[in-house]
């Protein structure tokens, strides 16, 4: 379902190239959980936005749901969800509106929408909020309009950065499930985290990505295996320590 | 989901984003509902209480010697004969306000400064400023502890073999002392006025006697109207200020809510998007602008402001405000694209805010320039940007008749402006290290270092530079004009031809190279094949029969101005003075070279990735035909850019175009400058107005059509049939 190979990206800074990504492939099946993990500054974003279409690839290819992500983005963008923990939502819109005007830029002609953002307000229990502005509401409901948001086109793929940062129990909750409840339903979702404990709860397997490059990929036991450790926060500091050593150069000023 | 569609998901629901934000109602309805009219009743009254109090106050006259010497009794006896006229006149019939003389009826608003005789006259209050010398009475006029200074150089005496000597010593610059001296002339010129009378009735002469004249004369022109000179800059600030709050919501405030890489994740393109937000901007603008226009003339009418703000009585010009508008309405495109491109740049609300400033002092400037009453539309101030619509704005308020050209050439260049504006805006919005700006992203478009090289000049490159040479080109053309006598028409002519190739040729490629941009990409130099040769040797020689033919058409169609059948004339003689190397390296090699560089080369180059052929051969002809200034040869030069667009297009090179181009006009100036080489031809019947017999069309046209089937085919070749 999702294809990366040898992909590249490479920001102009002064004085030369720095390679977020550098040369990384994967593939994620249909209906898995793919967990990238990785410290600050791995390239994590990086790669989720060049998987969603949202730039370019400096080289290297990647297909998702079938679509080259450099030369199609438009079909890349139309089976896909993303989401990330500071999305943002139009605060002056209410749920309604704002699901509504997501299903039309989907495609969606006007009567289709409507019936799609009323189909996931009910879906969703937002009844109760559903035409208060975003702005007065609390984060959970926030979390609740923005998973809307990302189902508004029913989309085969789930992209996350980070989908939790910085969210309270609560809201974690809501969307730890809402992740469980769309792998359950056979969705096809990349994820990126900190957390490596939601890492080992959800995911069905994982790559560790360090300074633009995958230095490990694999189930849980894969990885246990691998290194001889159980807990995945110490498999993550042994790799990180050994990725230090071995990549350190890519991911250097070239 | 068509582009249509999805711009106008995108602007509607922006339009209730941006209306449903308190701050942008308050920007847009209640500031100029509101505060506007309060002001403006709040100025214009403390305007009218001003000048009252100025008329009631006692001038403080500074003369020479006591309150008990000549001089002050000379003044004394002034207005003795001054309260006698006063005493004799009838009682004013109006009811003035008694604002600040209770005992007396009130002067009305300026009537002080420029009472004309037939008014009743105000009453007047002296009082003397001592002074030993008239040095010091200029001085203390200057330091204005006096209004005026006031020497009679005899004691003041009314027999009939005197002549008084007066003389006045004010300050112009300062109100009182200037309404004071005003007075004073006043009052003198009543007093002589009755002297006059009575000396006339004592010789029982008719009132005709000493006045064999009397005129009327009634000013038709309204321009020194506070309206006329206020209201066009503040409309275009008001719709500048219009697009400042929303263009910064929509781009830098989405970025710092963090929902633009919500909207990214779309199936959405940039462009789309930057379209529908850019008309919001625009649109808020505008209302913004027409709310204000309307707020002001609800004032004026309401508040009974007519006399006062407009001359001769007329008041507001209803009629015109639509047109007003319509002319806005490329201004607020311009602005909202130059705003919505600045603010593209910032991370957050504040930054926008601090990006915003000096770009408002930028408009400033022109704008409050072309508000200055001395300044006309005409010459440079055509082409200034906010300049130009502060002047035509203000011509059509007050009523003034505005040339078609010059109508033409303010929305025209403001146009040019605007589309390089919305493109660059439209490159900014979609730049990926903008949009997601992890690092510094201004640098990144400006530092060299991170700049990628790139085969052909971007869009924005193109409309830019162009947009910055029109103004450049049109002020260098003015001030050669200006600067040539008659005589030395030639040297303005060579002048010209030599800036030619450093501002097409050399200011593109300057910037094409610092931005990394191939050369040879940047000018299409590519070459073209054998027949695209041929196909351009063949129209090169026959276009010039076609176009004469075509500006003969034009001319029988829609007449010839006298203005240009002169300028025709002019040239003509002109170039008869050159030698014909001269002509065919000015008129023909020069143009042909720097404009096909420019128009074909730069200009349709770049716009060979992502707009379509027929929309960017009709941009780059007009681009090229309103370059040329003169509105009787816009539809030729836009057909022949049109041509040669086409020309460029197919062949993927400019040098078949530089070739037709050059015989075009080589042939074409040598035909008007050496009529008799051109004898073997068959001649038009009635003059060089008239068009060219059958027997030479004809076959120009067959020349033509071959020329241009040869050039199609060889594109078909090159490209192997992939080239449209
Ligand atoms: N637009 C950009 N311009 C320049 N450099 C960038 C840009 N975006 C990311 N980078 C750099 O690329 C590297 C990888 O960034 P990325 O955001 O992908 O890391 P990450 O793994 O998501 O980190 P984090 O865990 O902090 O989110 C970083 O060093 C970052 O500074
Ligand atoms: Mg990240």
């Amino acid at each position: 379902m999702v294809v990366a190979d040898n992909l590249v990206k490479s920001f102009p800074i002064a004085g030369g190239q720095k390679r977020a990504v550098d040369g990384l492939s994967f593939r994620v099946a249909r209906g898995e959980i793919f967990g990238l993990l990785g410290p600050n500054g791995a390239g994590k974003t990086t790669t989720l936005r060049m998987l969603s279409g949202m730039i370019l690839p400096t080289s290297g290819s990647a297909r998702l749901a079938g679509y080259d992500v450099a030369t199609q983005p438009f079909e890349v963008k139309r089976v896909l969800g993303f989401l990330t923990a500071n999305t943002g939502l139009y605060l002056r819109l209410t749920p309604r509106e704002l699901l509504q005007y997501f299903a039309e830029l989907h495609g969606m002609d006007r009567p289709s929408a409507r019936r799609r953002a009323e189909h996931l307000v009910d879906w969703l229990d937002m009844r109760e909020f559903a035409d208060i502005r975003c702005g007065s509401l609390s984060t959970g409901q926030r979390q609740r309009v923005n998973i809307g948001r990302v189902l508004v086109a029913d989309p085969p793929v789930l992209v996350m950065d980070e989908p939790t940062l910085g969210l309270d129990v609560i809201s974690n909750r809501l969307i730890l499930d809402f992740i469980r409840r769309a792998g359950d339903e056979g969705k096809t979702i990349l994820l990126s985290t900190h957390y490596l404990d939601e890492a080992e709860m959800l995911c069905d397997r994982i790559g560790f990505l360090h300074h633009g490059r995958l230095i490990a990929e694999g189930t849980l036991e894969e990885l246990q295996q691998r290194t001889g450790l159980s807990r995945l926060s110490a498999i993550f500091l042994n790799l990180a320590a050994e990725g230090a050593e071995s990549a350190a150069p890519a991911g250097a000023v070239s | 989901m068509t582009f249509r569609r999805r711009v106008r998901t995108i602007y509607g629901k922006e339009l209730v984003d941006l209306l449903r934000d308190r701050r942008t109602l308050i920007a847009m309805i209640v500031v100029p509902i509101f505060l506007y009219p309060v002001l403006m009743l709040g100025s214009l009254q403390a305007i009218t209480v001003q000048t009252q109090a100025l008329g009631q106050r006692a001038i403080i006259v500074a003369g020479l010697g006591g309150a008990d010497g000549p001089q002050a009794e000379s003044l004394a006896h002034l207005q003795h004969e001054y309260d006698r006229i006063r005493a004799l006149e009838p009682p004013a019939p109006r009811a003035e306000n008694d604002l600040a003389a209770p005992t007396e009826s009130a002067p009305s608003g300026g009537a002080a400064a420029d009472a004309d005789q037939t008014s009743a006259a105000p009453p007047l209050q002296l009082s003397w400023a001592p002074c030993g010398s008239v040095e010091e009475i200029e001085q203390r006029v200057r330091d204005r502890s006096a209004h005026v200074g006031l020497v009679f150089e005899e004691a003041l005496t009314l027999s009939p073999d005197r002549r008084n000597l007066v003389r006045i010593l004010y300050d112009r610059e300062e109100p009182r002392s200037a309404t004071a001296h005003a007075r004073l002339e006043d009052v003198i010129a009543r007093v002589a006025a009755r002297i006059n009378d009575e000396r006339r009735e004592a010789l029982r002469l008719p009132p005709t006697y000493f006045d064999p004249f009397e005129v009327t004369a009634t000013n038709l022109a309204s321009p020194s109207s506070i309206l006329g000179q206020i209201l066009p800059l503040i409309l275009v600030l008001m719709t500048i200020t219009g697009a400042i709050y929303p263009a910064i919501d929509i781009t830098a405030g989405e970025r710092e809510r963090g929902t633009l890489e919500t909207i990214l994740a779309c199936p959405v393109p940039v462009i789309d998007l930057i379209v529908g937000k850019f008309l919001v901007v625009t649109t808020i603008a505008i209302l913004g602008a027409a709310l204000n226009l309307g707020s002001v003339c609800a004032t004026v009418y309401f508040g009974g402001f007519n006399e006062l703000i407009a001359t001769a009585g007329q008041g507001i010009p209803y009629g015109q405000l639509a047109l007003i508008l319509l002319c806005l309405v490329p201004f607020a495109v311009l602005m909202s694209a130059i705003m919505m491109a600045v603010c593209s740049y910032a991370r957050t609300f504040k930054e926008a805010q601090n990006y915003v400033t000096p770009v408002i002092l930028a408009v400033l400037i022109p704008g409050g320039f072309a508000a200055l009453p001395a300044t006309e539309l005409r010459g440079m101030m055509l082409v200034v940007p906010v300049g130009n619509m502060v002047l035509l704005t203000r011509e059509l308020l007050i009523g003034a008749p505005v040339g078609t050209s010059e109508l033409l050439t303010v929305l025209l260049s403001t146009t040019l402006y605007a589309s390089a504006a919305v493109a660059v805006a439209a490159q900014v919005f979609g730049k990926e290290s903008v949009v997601f700006a992890d690092v510094e992203s201004l640098r990144s478009t400006f530092d060299r270092r991170l700049i990628q090289p790139s085969p052909r000049p971007s869009l924005t490159m193109a409309l830019v530079v162009t947009a910055v040479l029109f103004p450049a080109w049109f002020f260098l053309q003015s001030w050669m004009q200006s600067t040539r006598g008659a005589e030395d028409g030639i040297g303005a002519l060579r002048r010209t031809f030599a800036a030619m190739p450093v501002m097409f040729v050399a200011a593109p490629a300057l910037v094409a190279a610092y931005w990394k941009v191939n050369l040879r990409g940047a000018f299409c130099l590519g070459g073209a094949s054998v027949g695209a040769w041929a196909g351009a040797l063949l129209l090169g020689t026959s276009s010039w029969i076609v176009a004469r033919e075509l500006v003969v058409l034009q001319h029988n169609w829609f007449g010839m101005s006298d203005l240009a059948a002169d300028s025709a004339a002019a040239l003509e003689r002109l170039l008869r003075d050159l030698s014909s190397v001269e002509l065919v390296v000015m008129l023909g090699l020069i143009p042909a070279v720097c404009e096909e560089a420019l128009f074909r080369g730069f200009l349709l180059g770049a716009m060979r990735s992502g707009v379509r052929k027929m929309t960017a051969i009709a941009v780059s002809a007009a681009v090229f035909a309103v370059f040329h200034f003169i509105l009787a040869k816009l539809p030729v030069t836009f057909l022949l850019g049109a041509l040669l667009g086409w020309v460029c297009w197919t062949t993927r090179s400019i040098l078949p175009g530089v070739l037709i181009h050059f015989l075009h006009n080589s042939i074409l100036t040598l035909s008007a400058a050496h009529r008799e080489w051109f004898s073997f031809l068959p001649q038009p019947q009635e003059g060089a107005q008239d068009h060219l017999p059958a027997v030479v069309i004809v076959p120009a046209i067959a020349l033509f059509t071959a020329g241009c089937v040869l050039i199609g085919r060889s594109a078909a070749k090159t490209a192997g049939g992939g080239a449209d």
